[in-house]
């Protein structure tokens, strides 16, 4: 009764799947009736897909969900958005909540990449984004494109499109963003333009968390040099305060509008207000923001004591300084000459759990070359190395040349040692160690540099930094030794070629030597095969015997 | 035992029926010879009435001439008898079964007065026998149906339908009901689970079976050697055929298809080819086709492709698919025409009926742009009425067994499965994979 | 079977079974005639959760002479919406005789429950129009409506209505309503708004709830900080093995100061020896994935070719497996031919991006995928 042949052999395959060969132990108790499929609505395939609605986050997905908070928690992003990708391709969908709780945490901790390569794969798996993702994900557009690239314009456009297109009604806090963005680019008219059009869009006042652009608005009058426009900003910012609270933002930017434009004392009133309000932190809220920005603004007026104190009691408000805090102190004590209470915030990073990174051990390293501490340079150099961060190139080449100018030809050798295993030199570096070595005579060193830069696959031995070891050979006469070491390396490598070659034939006469045991047999088979009457008659004959 | 029986016949001494059984049995063992003897004997307790009235005697003549293949005369016998046990009719099931009579065998069972264990078992042995494995299953779901309980025999059989099916779910569960019949210690029982266990790729399963062994046979070492070679596992089932001597036991015909297997797995030539060499030199076995097939994939895989050609040239016995398989694949893969044709024309010789090495063939051609030799291929497969083969994969998902091939779009949850096909391809080619758009799919497995 | 000595089984049975939640048996009793009482219903009502025992105690009942009754009627809504079935139970719901007040509640609650805001508020536009007296729990059930409509707007709207039309003044629910409004909604930040500008002192139920938002949603830090002050209101509701919240590390303006963040001026792109992407790019010079041309078959068209190599059964089975098993579960494929080449690089890259370990038998030998690697060494 099937049209063509395919359509019988479907239905055979149907007829198999539904073979239950379950251990009956279990299927005796289930109901012998097939249960109904109920079929699925068709869906017009061009509709937008809607965002799935809180309740879908039940069951399974909801233990998923748990289970992708916990690893938020442990702060192991990579294995969340792991899981919830593979989720994906599996029997439980993680919900749009699961995804957000991933992206909210990898913006969070910065992984701007991972989380737009988690958007694009959610989009892509068809899972429907909802008001969070979005807000998320213009987040992160904003500040990447804002911190990273000053793509100011770019932002711009965005935005537009965002709130023209999408119709989401506009956020204050991406106003600030924007505005943010202005200041840096000392574009105090935009700024206004950008106040006046958020106030327009909320009705013409700005109310409620709209007030996170008046650190903004402030640094944009203090550009124009209209002071007193900006301390009524200020003012009507305190009255409303009474009124609400506002995020941690919005004061965080209105205290480095004060700090930067010689308010420091306004400042640190409000600050102080801040922190007595801010048990428990019901209405107000500080965050490690607000004290990297009266850091800031210590070190600013020059009262670095201060400025130390402050940031050593962030951890009594559930603060914690993270490694760009203690970086930013650092900074800003190396370069005013306290080299020495530099180090003791830095050797506070290792009771806060805090890592240094790369430009930690940079800062202290240089200001130590700067105060004739050559050797505590190095020192701190080599434990960035014994770290696992990894200084560039430039850092390394800064530090050799020191200790190359200060005589300390050994030393320096010694980071070359230990460098050159690690990092993709230039020819440039390979070419100043060589002619330090030459200049004092160690010719044989040269060579061996030469020899390791041979051996080591993953560098070239370029014409050019041949004919500069050439050339100081040629200053004692030993250019040929080069030439030899060249081919001595030629012939060593045919070697090893052929030993490989030799290796090969080999094993293949052994292999030659089974082969002719294994023929052994064959005698008796081509008598077989050859004939086949013979066999036949070898047949008949032993039919006979019977 | 013929010419004995001559001679008790000259002795004029009467044969009684254990002895009838006796020799008929041996005919049944031996049906080349038992073909022409088994009628004589059956004419001569036809004299003597045993045939019909003694019941072993009648079950041992079905059973003698369902073996050599006169089925017809086996239900004869069977209908002629005058009382029937649950033996007779389950040697008449089996004779059916033994002969592809599915049918027939079915019907006998459905009239059956009463079904044992045995009857189950010979039955869904019967289409295990047959590669039916599905059927197996279904039939021995049916047993537990009718609250029939599996005895060692039976959960052997089943356990080897679940290898064949990769049904894991199922096998687990007959390990577990092995488990709780007290039947851990069962060396078969546990011989069938190591292997079923390996050739569902759960060989650390099959590992812990091994360990907890009380006792192990030859074949249980067979089984966890071979397990761990066809899994990848070469050192360690060297290793275990190592051991396996160490504790006193001399390796067979079997154990060195394991060490073989294993060394081709990992392209171990020189180990495989010493090995080759121990056994037949030390172990005096000689080698069978399957030892011959590892050596020619060792060399295959070794890009030593005239080494592989020659064994195949020499090899006592005419080289099945599988052997030339593994040469065709590795000339395709170094593109090696001359050398494919070579072989081709040899192998038609042998054997003009065997398909997948057409498509193998013309694989070659297409990969290396000949495109008139792939052609010609097809053609020929055309011309003598070749099929290739249906491929089809199949996958076990909470016990049930879901059978696919290509394009297959008769699941009820294809919507599914293809939207999720088509999302992995999105992600696979953000990993740089670009699908290789070769002859082969037109011809190849699908 | 029963023993034939054995009384036939009574109402005193249908009751004890019942009691004891089995509602299985209660229905094969029924189904062999036994006669159930209103208590019977009433029970059996609030068990059933399959909509196919709901249906068959609903026509037992229907059989029964209380099927007037009007709160048994109104558990037969309940029961229909906690199966799901919102069809049936508004059936039972437009044929009741005599509704009451909990008859309106209970529908537009369930609604709510079953993803259909809209459809309840509907029922409570329909409320208006015939004249009823919405109470303050009927508002509830409206907020609930509007939480589950994800609409914002209505929801604010019926909350000032309840005071201004109908004189009821909001209760501790009503907030909750319409935080649950909000939550659902999406929107948290307004949430947390709206809780700051209470009339009064947000109570331990509202920060709850604000948690349990902030939960759904992903935001842990307003997570953090709803516990802090449940925990404020009782030290008792500290979670005791809490894992510490990670800090964030925001390279941005707002916790960092402009020009600060030049690490990367530290990090700039100075490849290390040991670098994967150095790897990468030197395993890409020698003989990384190149995309085979030879093969392509001038005579067929790309497409086609693609999409035949696409759904290879191995392939099918594979994405079969996917969807039907938890994430990160092997997967065991058998097929009976060998598998082909571009299958092999295929479900190499697959096994890698679904994070499963994928095993495939074919007729030659077992393939472990894991990771993007196959145990054959990529020889088959």
């Amino acid at each position: 009764s099937f049209s063509s042949p395919e359509e019988a052999a479907a239905e055979r395959r149907r007829r198999k799947r539904r073979l239950r060969i379950e251990p009956p132990l279990s299927s005796l108790n289930r109901t012998q009736q097939q249960t109904q499929q109920i079929p699925k609505p068709i869906q017009n395939p061009n509709a937008p897909k809607l965002p799935e609605p809180i309740s879908s986050l039940t069951g399974n997905r909801l233990n998923l969900h748990n289970k992708i908070l916990t690893l938020v928690r442990e702060n192991d992003l990579e294995e969340a958005a792991l899981y919830t990708r593979h989720s994906v391709y599996s029997n439980c969908k993680p919900t749009i909540y699961t995804v957000n709780a991933v992206l909210n945490a990898q913006l969070r901790q910065s992984k701007y990449s991972d989380l737009l390569s988690l958007h694009r794969f959610i989009t892509q798996a068809g899972i429907a984004a909802n008001v969070i993702t979005h807000n998320l994900l213009f987040q992160t557009i904003m500040i990447k494109g804002l911190v990273d690239n000053g793509k100011l314009e770019k932002a711009l456009e965005l935005k537009d499109e965002m709130i023209g297109i999408n119709g989401f009604s506009p956020d204050p806090v991406i106003y600030h963003y924007l505005m943010v963005g202005c200041v840096r680019s000392r574009d105090s008219d935009l700024v206004f333009r950008l106040y006046e059009e958020l106030k327009e869009k909320m009705g013409g006042e700005v109310v409620g968390n709209g007030f996170v652009v008046y650190g903004g608005l402030m640094k944009g009058y203090f550009m124009r040099g209209m002071k007193k426009e900006a301390m009524e900003c200020y003012d009507e910012f305190l009255r409303e305060n009474l009124r609400g609270k506002w995020s941690a933002v919005a004061y965080n930017s209105v205290l480095d509008a004060l700090c930067k434009n010689g308010e420091f004392d306004e400042a640190l009133k409000l600050f102080e207000s801040i922190l007595r309000e801010h048990n428990p932190p019901k209405s107000l809220v500080v965050d490690l923001g607000s004290f990297n920005v009266m850091v800031d603004g210590f070190c600013l007026e020059g009262r670095y004591k201060d400025a130390i104190e402050v940031f050593l009691k962030m951890g009594d408000y559930r603060c914690n300084p993270d490694t760009l805090s203690f970086n930013n102190l650092i900074d800003q004590l190396c370069s005013n000459g306290m080299l020495v209470e530099a180090e003791i915030v830095y050797r506070e990073m290792d009771g806060k759990g805090v890592k240094p990174d790369e430009y930690t051990y940079v800062l202290l390293m240089d200001t130590c070359i700067k105060e004739n501490r050559l050797d505590d340079g190095a020192a701190y150099f080599k434990k960035m190395v014994e770290s696992g961060s990894r200084p560039n190139l430039a850092v390394y080449n800064r530090l050799v040349d020191e200790l190359v100018k200060a005589g300390k030809i050994d030393e320096a050798k010694s980071f070359y040692d230990m460098m050159v295993k690690k990092l993709k030199m230039d020819d440039e570096s390979y070419k100043y160690m060589m002619k330090t070595m030459s200049d004092v005579g160690k010719l044989d060193e040269v060579l061996k540099m030469a020899e390791g830069i041979i051996d080591d696959e993953e560098t070239e031995f370029s014409e050019e930094l041949q004919e500069f070891v050439k050339g100081e050979l040629r200053k004692d006469g030993r250019e040929e030794e080069l030439t030899k070491l060249l081919e001595e390396k030629e012939r060593q490598k045919a070697e090893a070629k052929a030993k490989e070659v030799e290796a090969a034939e080999a094993s293949k006469r052994s292999a030659k030597a089974v082969i002719n045991s294994l023929i052994s047999p064959i005698g008796k088979k081509e008598a077989e095969t050859e004939s086949g009457a013979n066999k036949n008659a070898i047949e008949t004959s032993f039919a006979n015997k019977e | 035992a013929a010419s004995h029986f001559t001679q008790m016949r000259i002795l004029e001494i009467d044969p009684n029926h254990v002895t009838f059984i006796t020799l008929i049995s041996g005919c049944a063992d031996f049906p080349s010879q038992g073909k022409s003897l088994g009628p004589l004997l059956h004419a001569y307790t036809r004299k003597l009435g045993l045939d019909t009235c003694n019941l072993m005697v009648g079950a041992a003549l079905v059973d003698m001439y369902a073996k050599c293949g006169h089925v017809d005369l086996a239900r004869l016998c069977f209908d002629e008898l005058k009382e029937k046990n649950p033996v007779t009719w389950n040697t008449m099931i089996d004779g059916f079964m033994r002969n592809g009579k599915i049918r027939e065998a079915v019907e006998l069972f459905d009239e059956m007065p009463e079904r044992g264990v045995i009857s189950w078992t010979v039955l869904i042995h019967g289409f295990v026998k047959m590669g039916l494995f599905e059927e197996a299953l279904e039939w021995f779901r049916k047993m537990q149906v009718s609250k029939a309980e599996p005895d060692r025999v039976t959960i052997v059989t089943v356990l080897s339908a679940c290898a064949n099916l990769g049904a894991l779910g199922l096998g687990l569960w007959v390990h577990r009901y092995a488990l709780k019949k007290g039947l851990r210690d069962n060396v078969k029982i546990c011989n069938s689970l190591i292997d079923f266990y390996s050739r569902c790729g759960a060989i650390e399963l099959a590992r812990q079976v091994f360990e907890k062994m009380g006792e192990r046979t030859l074949v249980s070492w067979n089984s966890i050697i071979g397990g761990l070679a066809s899994n990848g596992f070469t050192e360690e089932a060297l290793e275990h055929f190592d051991l396996m001597q160490k504790q006193g036991l001399k390796p067979n015909d079997v154990s060195f298809t394991g060490a073989l297997t294993a060394c081709s797995h990992t392209g171990l030539v020189d180990e495989g080819l010493k090995y080759f060499d121990i056994m037949e030199r030390v172990h005096k076995i000689s080698p069978r086709i399957e030892h011959y097939g590892c050596i020619v994939d060792l060399y295959s895989r070794a890009g030593r492709l005239e080494d592989a050609m020659s064994v195949i040239q020499n090899m006592p016995m005419k080289p099945n698919e599988v052997v030339v398989g593994s040469l065709l694949a590795a000339c395709r893969t170094r593109g090696d025409v001359e050398l494919a044709e070579r072989l081709m024309n040899y192998l038609v010789h042998l054997d003009p009926g065997a398909d997948s090495n057409y498509v193998l063939l013309s694989n070659i051609y297409a990969a290396v742009g000949k495109w008139d030799g792939a052609c010609k291929q097809r053609m020929t497969m055309k011309a003598l009425g070749i099929q290739k083969k249906p491929g089809f994969s199949s996958i076990e998902i909470g016990c049930d067994i879901h059978e696919f091939v290509a394009g297959d779009k008769s699941h009820n949850k294809s919507e599914d499965i293809y939207s999720m096909l088509e999302l992995l391809s999105f992600d696979q080619a953000l990993c740089g994979y670009v699908p290789e758009a070769m002859a082969k799919d037109m011809l190849g497995n699908g | 079977p029963a023993p034939a000595t054995a009384p036939p089984p009574s109402v005193n049975d249908l009751e004890r079974l019942c009691q004891e939640g089995k509602v299985k048996q209660a229905i094969e009793l029924m189904d062999n005639g036994v006669k159930a009482s209103a208590n019977c219903f009433h029970s059996l009502f609030e068990m059933c959760s399959k909509h196919e025992d709901a249906k068959k105690v609903h026509d037992y009942f229907l059989q029964s002479t209380f099927r007037g009754d009007v709160k048994l009627n109104n558990k037969v809504i309940k029961m229909y919406g906690k199966c799901g079935s919102m069809a049936d139970a508004r059936r039972v719901f437009d044929h009741m005789p005599d509704r009451n007040m909990d008859s309106w509640h209970l529908m537009i609650n369930e609604c709510a429950n079953n993803d259909l805001g809209d459809e309840g508020l509907e029922l409570f536009e329909q409320i208006k129009k015939l004249g009823l007296e919405p109470t303050g729990e009927t508002f509830q059930a409206v907020l609930s409506a509007c939480a589950s409509a994800e609409s914002v707007e209505e929801g604010f709207l019926y909350f000032e209505e309840m005071s201004r039309e109908f004189g009821i003044s909001p209760t501790l629910d009503h907030y909750l309503g319409i935080i649950d409004v909000l939550g659902k909604s999406a929107y948290l930040n307004e949430a947390v708004e709206y809780i700051e500008k209470l009339p009064f002192e947000p109570t331990v139920e509202i920060w709850e709830a604000l948690r349990r938002y902030a939960r759904s949603h992903g935001d842990i830090d307003l997570e953090d900080h709803s516990e802090e002050l449940i925990v404020s209101f009782d030290s008792s509701k500290a979670a005791a093995n809490k894992i510490p919240t990670p800090p964030p590390k925001k390279y941005n303006l707002i916790s960092m100061l402009e020009g600060k963040n030049r690490v990367t001026e530290f990090r700039n792109p100075t490849l290390y020896k040991d670098d994967e992407k150095l790897k990468e790019l030197r395993e890409m010079k020698t003989g990384g994935y190149v995309p085979d041309t030879r093969y392509v078959l001038h005579d067929i068209d790309q497409e086609a070719k693609e999409q035949a190599l696409l759904y290879h059964s191995e392939r099918l089975a594979i994405a079969y497996g996917l969807i039907s098993t938890p994430a990160r579960m092997p997967l065991r494929i058998i097929k009976n031919l060998r598998v082909c080449g571009d299958c092999h690089n295929a479900i190499k890259i697959m096994s890698k991006i679904v994070g499963r370990e994928l095993i495939v038998r074919d007729n030659k030998r077992f393939h472990h995928f894991k990771d993007g690697k196959c145990s054959c060494g990529d020889y088959w």
